[in-house]
């Protein structure tokens, strides 16, 4: 991979590279920074556009989008108490109460240099364990890569928010969506009814972005119409000085790992991560007394975890194939609209393109420090414009990118239908990420499971007993999916 | 009654019949394979019982747990988002993009509480636009278009 990196600097250097990862870093930064479009909105949004372009443009525009967004949701966190995504909701705690005694800015740039070192840092993770994490799954075969899958799918389902019942439901949705169309070993036609539209099964993008983006518009268009908050006094980011990081240096240590450590756990996301560190933050920093009244330690346990979170994230998702969550399964499914195949293929047939992919995403992290303190002026004013521009320029945009895909009007029923199923779902609790997730793996986790069958005749317990490898990680399925089971168990016999 | 006859109950018993009603599907279809693992309907019958089962548990404590979903600020904004959102979705493949997003944008604003005509009627022609400018004439993959005009 190493031997790819000059071409790989050859390709962000290019005019097509810089722009890309310039735009796509602002867009992530205004994306993030209005209140309720999220991360996986915003990569939602921006992921037909990037059909235009080649496969290393496309991959770094989403995770310049990602990175950005991930930062961005500081900004509105600190300056109205709103945070622009879930990861940044730990950062208003703390953000805030310093931004309303006039730090504003000061609270910014603590978020900003947290932010920066937590992406870069994970960026470096990124880089050295992905290639080894590939290099050991080239040794599996269809039984091995079915069981991993299924630990993958498990690990997604028993960490994600909600119900275990409603999030395994959601993945057998998502699966189900997937066997629609052609059957992968004999082509023929399933569940199509005869509508020869679905002959090549469910438009993933159209889906996606159904479940995603026009649900959350119906899911705000159910609620009370929020006002647009005050803003505080801003005049730009300040950032700390050393002096200022003395005793603090730790605790951004601390945060870092755990951002990065949680981030390549599949299912668990930045939020998780950002609270985890806070608790974590509140417990063991010297200046833990501060908490929760604008103590710059919050906001570095918040930010330096969730933005160590997005290499992390990366790392299955880019070395086995297997999303962490429903961000990376976007970008999973970007992949092989491409023609990629995520796996530990990937690393071994495109050094170029994974160099491409390492190099880049270690730009982005670092191009949120000029942006982000160039952006925050502008992003300031944008967290005034009222919902329903944003909510009507989402319909508009997801409907012109989801034609722009294939052109077929169909995709845009999908998404249409996938909006409506995912606004009645969304309001059960029951979580979209396992759905996106299940719809991207099935494919594969069928076509494993039944060329496993044919090399153990049809016996599916000789894929455990002459697999030691699949044995262990369908043990470990096994104990991810029972933990909530006896975290439940152990929490009714506690009340 | 109302255990029974709330949106939890009645969202999750959808789920479960539309699941038995695809499980149904499976069956009586004839496919080149007959070996059980080699059927194209072997795996998502697998699937499918497992989402019976799941929707069954999901129901039963849906029944069981008397909590409710979140109240519905506005039934009539969330209905004319909801319903011009899917009549947009469906006829911008036969009266194109621009016209459709236009009519889509002046009624979904003043249902999310935008009232000055001005802004309403600006927005409404002003997003549309751009996006067809760029597709159509920037990018070089034009949207659908109208039946009165190939401009738009």
């Amino acid at each position: 991979m190493l031997s790819s990196l000059p071409e790989a600097i050859g390709i962000l250097l290019s005019l097509e590279g810089l722009l890309v990862l310039i735009l796509g870093t602002v867009l992530g930064i205004i994306l993030g920074a209005m209140p309720g479009i999220g991360s996986t909105v915003a990569v939602a949004i921006v992921l037909p556009f990037t059909l235009t372009m080649g496969q290393a443009p496309a991959i770094i525009l989403l995770l310049a989008v990602y990175a950005g967004s991930v930062y961005g949701g500081s900004i509105a966190a600190i300056l109205i108490n709103t945070p622009g995504t879930p990861q940044s909701a730990a950062t208003c705690l703390d953000g805030y109460p310093m931004a309303q005694r006039g730090e504003a800015g000061l609270a910014l740039g603590w978020a900003t240099v947290a932010s920066v070192i937590g992406g870069l840092v994970s960026a470096v993770v990124l880089i050295f364990l992905a290639p080894q994490l590939a290099a050991v799954a080239l040794e599996f075969g269809p039984i091995e890569t079915f069981a991993l899958i299924l630990l993958g799918m498990t690990c997604i389902v028993s960490v994600s928010t909600g119900s275990v019942v409603k999030g395994l439901m959601a993945g057998m949705i998502g699966i189900f969506l997937s066997t629609v169309g052609g059957d992968p070993i004999l082509g023929e036609m399933r569940f199509t009814f005869g509508n020869w539209q679905l002959f090549a099964g469910f438009n993933l993008l159209a889906v996606v972005i159904g479940v995603f983006a026009l649900s959350e518009v119906f899911i705000r268009a159910s609620n009370k119409i929020t006002t647009v908050s005050e803003l505080v006094a801003f005049n730009g980011i300040v950032l700390p000085s050393w002096q200022m990081w003395k005793g603090r240096l730790r605790n951004l240590t601390k945060s870092v790992a755990i951002g990065n450590v949680i981030g390549v756990l599949p299912g668990t996301g930045a939020a998780t991560a950002a609270f985890i560190s806070y608790a974590e933050g509140r417990r063991s920093s010297p200046n833990r007394e501060g908490f929760g009244k604008g103590e710059p330690d919050g906001i570095v346990s918040s930010e330096a975890a969730n933005n160590a979170v997005t290499g992390g994230a990366l790392v299955p998702t880019m070395a086995l194939g297997i999303p962490g969550d429903a961000i990376t399964a976007v970008m999973l499914a970007t992949l092989t609209l491409h023609g990629i195949t995520p796996g530990p293929k990937l690393v071994e047939d495109n050094p170029t393109l994974i160099a491409t992919i390492f190099a880049g995403f270690f730009v982005i992290n670092l191009l949120l420090l000029p942006l982000g303190m160039l952006l925050s002026r502008v992003a300031a004013p944008i967290l005034r414009v009222r919902e329903a521009f944003m909510m009507t320029s989402i319909v508009i945009l997801c409907a012109a990118g989801i034609y722009f895909v294939r052109g077929n009007p169909f995709d845009l029923l999908v998404m249409g239908g996938a909006g409506v199923v995912g606004f009645l779902l969304r309001r059960q609790g029951v979580p979209m990420a396992p759905l996106v997730i299940g719809m991207v793996l099935g494919p594969t986790l069928e076509l494993t499971l039944r060329q496993g069958l044919i090399l153990t005749d049809g016996n599916f317990f000789a894929f455990f007993t002459g697999h030691p490898i699949a044995l262990v990680l369908a043990l470990a399925a096994l104990g991810a999916l029972s933990l909530p089971i006896i975290r439940a168990l152990r929490g009714g016999a506690k009340t | 009654m109302q255990r029974f006859a709330n949106e939890r109950v009645i969202v999750q018993l959808a789920l479960l019949l539309v699941a038995v009603a695809l499980y149904a599907s499976t069956f009586g279809q004839s496919f080149s394979s007959s070996d059980l693992a080699q059927s194209p309907m072997f795996f998502p019958r697998i699937v499918l019982t497992l989402w019976i089962g799941l929707s069954l548990i999901a129901l039963v404590q849906a029944v069981r747990t008397q909590a409710d979903v979140a109240p519905i600020a506005s039934w009539t904004r969330i209905a004319v988002v909801l319903i011009s959102a899917l009549i947009y979705t469906n006829v911008i493949g036969s009266e194109g993009f621009f016209l459709p997003s236009v009519v889509f944008a002046l009624i979904c604003l003043p249902a999310f509480g935008i009232r000055k005509p001005f802004i309403v009627a600006a927005f409404a022609l002003l997003v549309p636009g751009v996006l067809v400018a760029l597709f159509n004439h920037s990018l070089g993959m034009p949207l659908p278009t109208s039946r009165f005009t190939y401009m738009f």
